[in-house]
């Protein structure tokens, strides 16, 4: 193991030198996971995202993570994981498709315990018939979850917003689990150069002592504490009591925004913000998307792109505002759902000009060919309509 | 106890329970349940039925606890979970059956973050989160030797969601969701505990007091060093099976008390008791 | 976004309620947390020093002025705290006719509270309603529960909400203070000898 010292998250992002590797998405995670001083890693297999959390495993083994074990399944994962963070330490695990539906249980407890876990989930189809193959499904359901949730578009994302993840969910009024998703395989497994902060630098420590609630350690007062306090009586009291905790859930992810800003620049990112028409899209469908409108462009279609890398809290402002100039707002996705369809469809003023599709799912690719050719089907569509 | 002393001229102000708990409570000093009576307890007032047999095994385990200042306990929902929020010592309630997956992070992490020190995490949960929906966590935690005490409040049935069967019901026994009686057998997990890497294993019932709380403190420091251990504690319930409070503790005594420990903890014990002994110490 | 449908969309004061049957949190409103040396007057960010006499002014003006100190403050658990615990009750003596009524714990209170001697984050405006407080300033109390307290004092008393926070600052109260440790409180009181002194040359 490498001499290491501890750099600010802001010299990190913005001003560490960045060394140029060729890397697939799960080999970035465990990059992240080595930088972010992680304390504890559990980790259980499913494809995706399982390579990712054996090279973890190996700088464990090394010695830069301090402690490391296979569960019995997601569920208990989940479960140790919030011990973990309960314990005062710095943890880190992934998951996919059925995983993630399998601790579905843990995620919204995560959130109302406060727990500053972050989690990358390799998305992927779920059954049945079983697939394997890419399909984020699952992001549509963690949405309502209480995590923050931050979408990646490639490898660079992936290891930059796990960094990102773990600065935003641990600042003290924040103080909230992050889910970092990546679509699988797209991502996970294709190999892209990705720019890596230098090996020997490491975020500062987590820090329990600044946490909004209590860390279970008996060196915490008040020493008479149940986590999470039960408010189960059958009065308003006990109900308004649980409302308000829901609400102050909510709350800690409205003042994340502060944060996404001041770490990840901004929520969404903007490619020809005046044109005529705009895709609207995260993770892998941004990146196609990207392709199509340089394509579009090309040919002199006015056409720009939106790529939303922060799901939770939505970018309701900035989308908005951006959603007000376009004519026509296209949203690809790789789900069946269209569960960002649905998001900015409810949000936007004129939604008639919003088209949610086309959707790929099920593990089907989405080549920008077909971005190009549905959207010029589209605009003739509209013409002879 | 540093998390327990009161900031200078905050004393009077205190409620009446925690004036009591600064001044009489047990942490760090060695108490047990011969001792009840004479000190302020970590429990306050509970919400549980008349003639509980949880209340009673809560309240001994309590009174037993090896290093109440440094000791985290994990529970699950059931009828011990709404006595949990007024115990004097951190507490965790997560979800239903993920008491040992739960403490298994927790330990490790205190070890992590408190190397020198030990922080004792015992896990607190009735028969239906152990033994049904929580089995697999509470096995995997014996498999991985996690340093963790299992203490299972048997009261033979899923008590606090109106009276079902569990998997620890006796053969025949009609209650809900039993309405022909129960089909299989109690499950045998002080068995299944041996064979899956627990280095002490007791089976006891409030009805035995000092017993219950030598077996929960042997438990407790066996988990310490040498491996999982295992405590059950037949509890019966008076509301669902429709007994008389006054007979609980007549009824807890049917079962039957056992012991077993690994070469290794009974070696460990006996010389820690023993040492115990030569400086007159409590039991 | 609120819950409810009553609010206007922009402009959120968080001013003493009774606000409604379920009150937004402040956050959702689109109030916003203070950067280091700013604090929040009902939802507005102002300097630092102006929040300072607001405070002074605001408990020199009460009627029945209360600290409701938490367990962070309460028990001696580091010398930051027994340092900060002085510096309040040095405030305390400052302020005519103010008592302190703790919050030793977060669980709700069984079988039930005396609310004549604790305040709980579950259920303060009993303690507020019991006791007829109409300025109280929590402090020393983990946000989370501190949040859930204020909003909860909001929507059902009349009672002025004052928080003075080690951290980052509580929008659900009516004024905010962010990263007060003992030397804060202690210029607190400076503050508040002031302001009594100009009261009383006036």
């Amino acid at each position: 193991m490498l001499e290491r010292k501890v750099v600010s998250p802001e010299y990190m992002f913005f001003e560490a030198p960045r060394e140029k590797k060729y890397l697939i998405g799960n080999e970035a995670v465990a990059e992240a996971v080595k930088r972010a001083n992680v304390d504890m890693v559990i980790s259980y297999p499913i494809t995706p995202q399982s390579e990712a959390t054996h090279i973890v495993g190996d700088i464990y083994a090394q010695g830069y993570v301090k402690d490391y074990y296979r569960g019995e399944d997601e569920f208990n994962v989940m479960s140790a994981m919030a011990g973990a963070a309960m314990g005062g330490v710095r943890a880190f695990t992934a998951t996919s498709g059925p995983g993630t539906l399998r601790a579905f249980e843990m995620f919204p407890c995560w959130a109302g315990e406060r727990l500053p876990i972050v989690c990358a989930f390799m998305t992927r189809g779920v059954n049945s018939p079983l697939t394997i193959q890419p399909d984020n499904i699952e992001i549509g359901w963690l949405a309502d979850t209480g995590m923050l949730i931050f979408h990646a578009e490639d490898p660079q994302d992936f290891f930059d917003m796990i960094l990102q993840a773990y600065v935003i969910a641990e600042q003290p009024d924040v103080h909230l689990p992050v889910g970092v998703c990546a679509d699988g395989f797209f991502v996970t497994h294709t190999r892209e150069i990705v720019e890596l902060t230098p090996e020997d630098e490491m975020l500062p420590p987590y820090d329990p002592s600044v946490s909004p609630v209590v860390t279970m350690d008996m060196e915490t007062v008040p020493v008479r504490h149940m986590k999470d306090p039960f408010v189960m009586k059958s009065n308003y009291i006990s109900y308004n009591t649980h409302a308000s905790w829901q609400q102050e859930v909510r709350a800690a992810a409205e003042r994340a925004r502060k944060y996404i800003t001041r770490y990840m620049g901004s929520p969404v990112e903007v490619v020809h913000p005046g044109a005529e028409i705009l895709f609207m899209a995260s993770g892998t469908a941004a990146a196609q998307a990207r392709v199509a409108m340089e394509r579009m462009r090309a040919e002199g279609i006015d056409i720009g792109l939106v790529k939303i890398k922060v799901i939770r809290p939505f970018p309701e402002k900035e989308i908005t505002e951006l959603a007000e100039v376009p004519r026509i707002i296209i949203i690809p996705e790789h789900n069946i759902t269209g569960w960002l369809a649905r998001d900015i469809k409810s949000r936007v003023n004129n939604n008639a000009k919003i088209y949610g599709g086309p959707r790929v799912f099920g593990g089907m690719t989405m080549p920008p060919e077909m971005l190009v050719e549905e959207t010029k089907k589209l605009l003739l569509n509209l013409v002879t309509a | 106890m540093e998390a327990l002393k009161v900031s200078p001229g905050f004393e009077k102000i205190l409620p009446q329970e925690y004036q009591e708990l600064v001044e009489d409570g047990p942490y760090g000093r060695g108490l047990a349940v011969k001792d009840l009576g004479t000190f302020k307890e970590v429990i306050e007032e509970h919400p549980l039925c008349a003639g509980c047999g949880l209340g009673l095994a809560i309240r001994l385990i309590l009174a037993s606890l090896p290093d109440p200042g440094n000791t985290i306990i994990v529970g699950t929902t059931g009828c011990n979970s709404i006595v949990m929020p007024q115990v004097a010592i951190h507490n965790i309630h997560a979800l239903f059956g993920n008491q040992s997956s739960v403490a298994s992070g927790l330990k490790r992490a205190l070890r992590l973050r408190y190397p020198d020190k030990t922080k004792d995490v015992v896990v607190i949960a009735g028969d239906g989160g152990v033994a049904d929906i929580g089995l697999a966590p509470t096995m995997h935690s014996w498999f991985r030797r996690e340093n963790i005490t299992t203490i299972m409040l048997d009261n033979e049935g899923y008590s606090n969601t109106g009276g079902q069967e569990s998997g620890m019901t006796r053969q025949g026994v009609v209650v809900n969701m039993a309405p022909v009686g129960k089909k299989f057998p109690k499950i045998p997990l002080h068995e299944i505990a041996k064979a899956a890497g627990c280095a002490y294993v007791a089976t006891v019932t409030p009805a035995r007091a000092r017993r219950l709380g030598q077996m929960a403190k042997r438990a407790i420091l066996i988990a310490r060093d040498i491996g999982p251990t295992y405590v059950q504690i037949f509890c019966p319930c008076s509301t669902n099976y429709k007994f008389p409070p006054s007979e609980t503790l007549k009824r807890a005594k049917e079962t039957e008390i056992t012991e077993y420990m690994s070469p290794e903890a009974q070696e460990f014990i006996e010389k820690i008791e023993k040492e115990s002994q030569s400086r007159g110490g409590k039991e | 976004m609120s819950t409810l449908l009553g609010f206007p969309k922009n402009g959120y004061k968080v001013v003493p309620g009774p606000e409604t049957y379920l009150s937004p949190s402040a956050a959702a409103m689109g109030v916003v947390l203070p950067n280091e040396g700013e604090a929040l007057i009902e939802g507005d960010i102002v300097p630092e020093e102006v929040a300072y006499e607001e405070i002074a002014n605001r408990l020199l003006s009460a009627r029945n002025p209360t600290l409701f100190p938490g367990p962070l403050v309460l028990w001696a658990w580091s010398e930051k705290a027994v340092a900060k615990a002085r510096a309040l009750l040095e405030m305390v003596g400052e302020v005519p006719g103010m008592k302190i009524i703790p919050m030793p714990d977060y669980r709700p209170k069984y079988p039930m509270i005396n609310p004549k001697v604790e305040i709980n984050p579950n259920h303060p405006n009993l303690t507020i309603w019991h006791n007829n407080i109409d300025v109280c300033v929590f402090v020393g109390v983990h946000c989370h529960f501190a949040n859930l307290a204020l909003k909860i004092i909001r929507a059902g008393t009349d009672c002025y909400t004052i928080a003075l926070c080690g951290q980052r600052g509580h929008e659900d109260a009516m004024i905010t203070l962010r990263d007060v440790h003992a030397e804060e409180v202690m210029d607190l009181t400076d503050t508040i000898r002031k302001v009594k002194m100009e009261r009383l040359s006036c």
